[in-house]
């Protein structure tokens, strides 16, 4: 009889053992942003599995779900991705009552343009796409995208191979609106694009800091994660937000709305919305951390990073063009096909 | 194939009649062929006439607008670039390959194997990794640069990375062992006896060498421009890391459709008109090539 109960217990736990191994939570993000440490950390204290898939775009991103493809519980799109979901109902609501972490966020990363009433996302990580100049090759103050796109400058450069990132840079530099790209916007930008791309040395996305770093060009328009690492580098790399106003991006967390795991995906924000957590984050990559809690335990060095923290704030977002992405990349690909 | 009616006692072997056993052995490349080559170029071809939405996604809705889009100049253009490369690319391969094939293929059995076994080598490593080693190589403070300021030879530093010349050396690098190894296959089969014929009918070495051993080869040749031309056609890594992504090329246009500008439907289109530049080169590579001899 004791053999039986005791056989009765082991099974049970067996079976419940089985069951918790069987909760799982599947993540589907950027490349290169979220921390191994961080799903482990999650994994061992709950005992959710994470499945961790990643993008390297939002486009990507986009696609991929626009095709029905994969059961994500958790992405992170950019701000303006993100919009397109809201809009066209590919986001379920989040649970407030599930977050209680996200007191941490500063007020100032809430509601946001993307996400007004601050429903569907929730901040991960934001940045800015700003200037990073090598200050021992480069002597002439830079300010602005004017000071980089200058004839002497030819060849020196290296720039996010984004095609939006360029021609919106285009556009603050003629004091156009960045987010409402029409013909006439897109005609005026195409000369100075025309002109910037010929003076471009490489084109890069992936690792635009390599080019620095190598010696190859002495000035870049780069991810502000980039830069601060440049600058943790060599202090010679000062990272400079451009005069005529720069892109701020806005990485979020949300819930699809299709998501089969809800409860396990909340449980994974709210865990990366924890201080300790969010603070390995900024370790690895730094962008400017919302969660301001996290932010008190980052070291004054880490905090000092101009590019991680600029003191200026004449960034926006960007919101989604819909079709104009098509109209801006064969811009593009005309002017670079030209020279 | 018509069957052989005045041998009514001859065995019906498989190259006549190909039986189950045939099509079973056949059936996993078949199968492959369908799921993987068949298939995907059919939706290729659907997408290719469907449009865009807003988001990226696709609606069918059918027209051919986005093969009047391939034919605007700025994507003409760069299908000619691209074809200049890859031109370019396949020339170089055999400039280069072609002796060395031919030295492998003449020379001794073990030292052969061990001359091939070193074409192979670089296949050891990851593509990319092979690609960054090249980096490393021609960037401005580098091993390139470095040992020519050690040489003291007075010269300025090369700026070759992120040029037009990077990309070249890129491709020709990644390509070249598939020049050598169907060059390679042919050399090493030459009849020496042949080549003695030519000799002993009064050809010098370099009429030996045009009329009686390049025609030998031509199969391998032949065979190397396909395996080197039409993929470097296709190339967009080389083109990103080597040449500083500054001249799009037919596979970055293809790549940005998908992954930046949303827009699968143009994308599809482009991948369809490069289907068929494939096809026509592989007609009429077929064409020209002599059938060689069983």
């Amino acid at each position: 009889m004791k053999t039986l109960k005791s056989l009765l217990a082991l099974g049970a736990l067996l079976v419940a053992a089985r069951f918790s191994a069987a909760a799982e939570v599947n993540l589907f993000g950027w490349s290169e942003y979220v921390p191994q440490e961080v799903l482990d950390g999650f994994t061992a204290e709950t005992g959710i599995k994470v499945n961790f898939e990643t993008y390297a775009s939002n486009e990507e991103l986009l696609s991929k779900l626009v095709a029905g493809a994969g059961a994500y519980d958790l992405i992170q799109p950019s701000d303006y991705a993100a919009e397109v979901m809201i809009r066209r109902g590919m986001l379920a609501p989040l649970d407030a009552a599930k977050l209680t972490n996200l007191k941490n966020i500063g007020s100032q990363y809430r509601a946001l343009p993307h996400d007004p009433s601050g429903k569907f996302t929730v901040p991960y990580m934001t940045g800015t796409v700003g200037i990073v100049v090598n200050t021992e090759k480069v002597k002439d103050p830079i300010k602005g995208y004017k000071d980089v796109f200058q004839d002497k400058h030819k060849d020196r450069l290296v720039v996010l191979n984004d095609n939006r990132e360029i021609v919106t840079w285009a556009l603050y530099s003629l004091g156009l609106a960045i987010n409402e790209i029409t013909p006439a916007s897109l005609a005026k930008a195409r000369p100075v694009v025309a002109k910037w791309v010929k003076l471009v040395k490489v084109f890069d996305s992936d690792s635009p800091k390599t080019a620095l770093l190598n010696g190859d060009v002495d000035i870049g328009v780069v991810w502000s994660g980039e830069a601060a690492l440049l600058w943790n580098e060599n202090k010679k790399f000062q990272y400079v937000l451009p005069a005529e106003g720069a892109h701020m991006f806005v990485d979020t967390l949300c819930i699809p709305a299709t998501a089969k795991n809800k409860d396990a995906a909340h449980a994974l924000i709210n865990y990366i919305l924890r201080p300790e957590v969010s603070k390995i984050i900024s370790d690895k990559f730094p962008y400017t951390n919302p969660n301001l809690a996290a932010r008190k335990l980052l070291t004054p060095a880490q905090l000092a990073n101009p590019a991680s923290y600029p003191t200026s704030s004449n960034a926006r977002t960007f919101r989604d063009i819909g079709t104009a992405a098509a109209d801006i990349d064969k811009l593009v690909t005309d002017l670079k096909s030209a020279q | 194939m018509s069957a052989p009616t005045a041998a009514p006692f001859a065995p019906l072997t498989d190259r006549t009649r190909p039986g189950w056993r045939a099509w079973a052995l056949l059936a996993p490349m078949v199968l492959w062929l369908i799921v993987f080559v068949v298939i995907p170029g059919i939706i290729l071809l659907v997408y290719s006439l469907c449009e865009r939405d807003e988001v990226g996604g696709v609606i069918f809705k059918f027209s051919f607008d986005n093969y009047q889009r391939v034919f605007d100049p700025v994507y003409l253009r760069i299908f000619g670039r691209s074809i200049g490369y890859a031109a370019l690319t396949t020339v170089l391969c055999v400039v280069i390959g072609y002796p060395v094939a031919f030295y492998i293929g003449r020379a001794h059995e073990a030292l052969r194997n061990r001359l091939l076994l070193l074409v192979m080598v670089p296949f050891w490593t990851s593509f990319l990794i092979r690609t960054y080693a090249w980096i490393t190589i021609l960037k401005q403070e580098g091993m390139l640069n470095s040992l020519v300021q050690t040489m003291n030879l007075g010269l300025e530093p090369f700026n070759l990375l992120y040029t037009p010349t990077a990309v070249i050396i890129g491709l020709v690098y990644a390509y070249l062992p598939f020049m050598i190894l169907p060059i390679y296959g042919s050399a090493e089969k030459l009849d020496n006896s042949l080549i003695e014929a030519a000799y002993d009918l009064g050809a010098g070495p370099v009429r030996a060498f045009s009329s009686v051993i390049v025609p030998l080869t031509m199969p391998g040749i032949a065979a190397g421009t396909l395996l080197v031309f039409v993929p470097a056609i296709g190339m967009f890594a080389i083109t990103d890391l080597m040449g500083g992504a500054k001249v799009p090329m037919i596979g970055n246009v293809i790549q940005n459709q998908f992954l930046q500008a949303r827009d699968w439907p143009f994308g599809a289109a482009l991948g369809v008109i490069f289907m068929l530049m494939f096809a026509l080169t592989y007609v009429i590579l077929q064409r020209r090539a002599p059938r060689p001899a069983a």
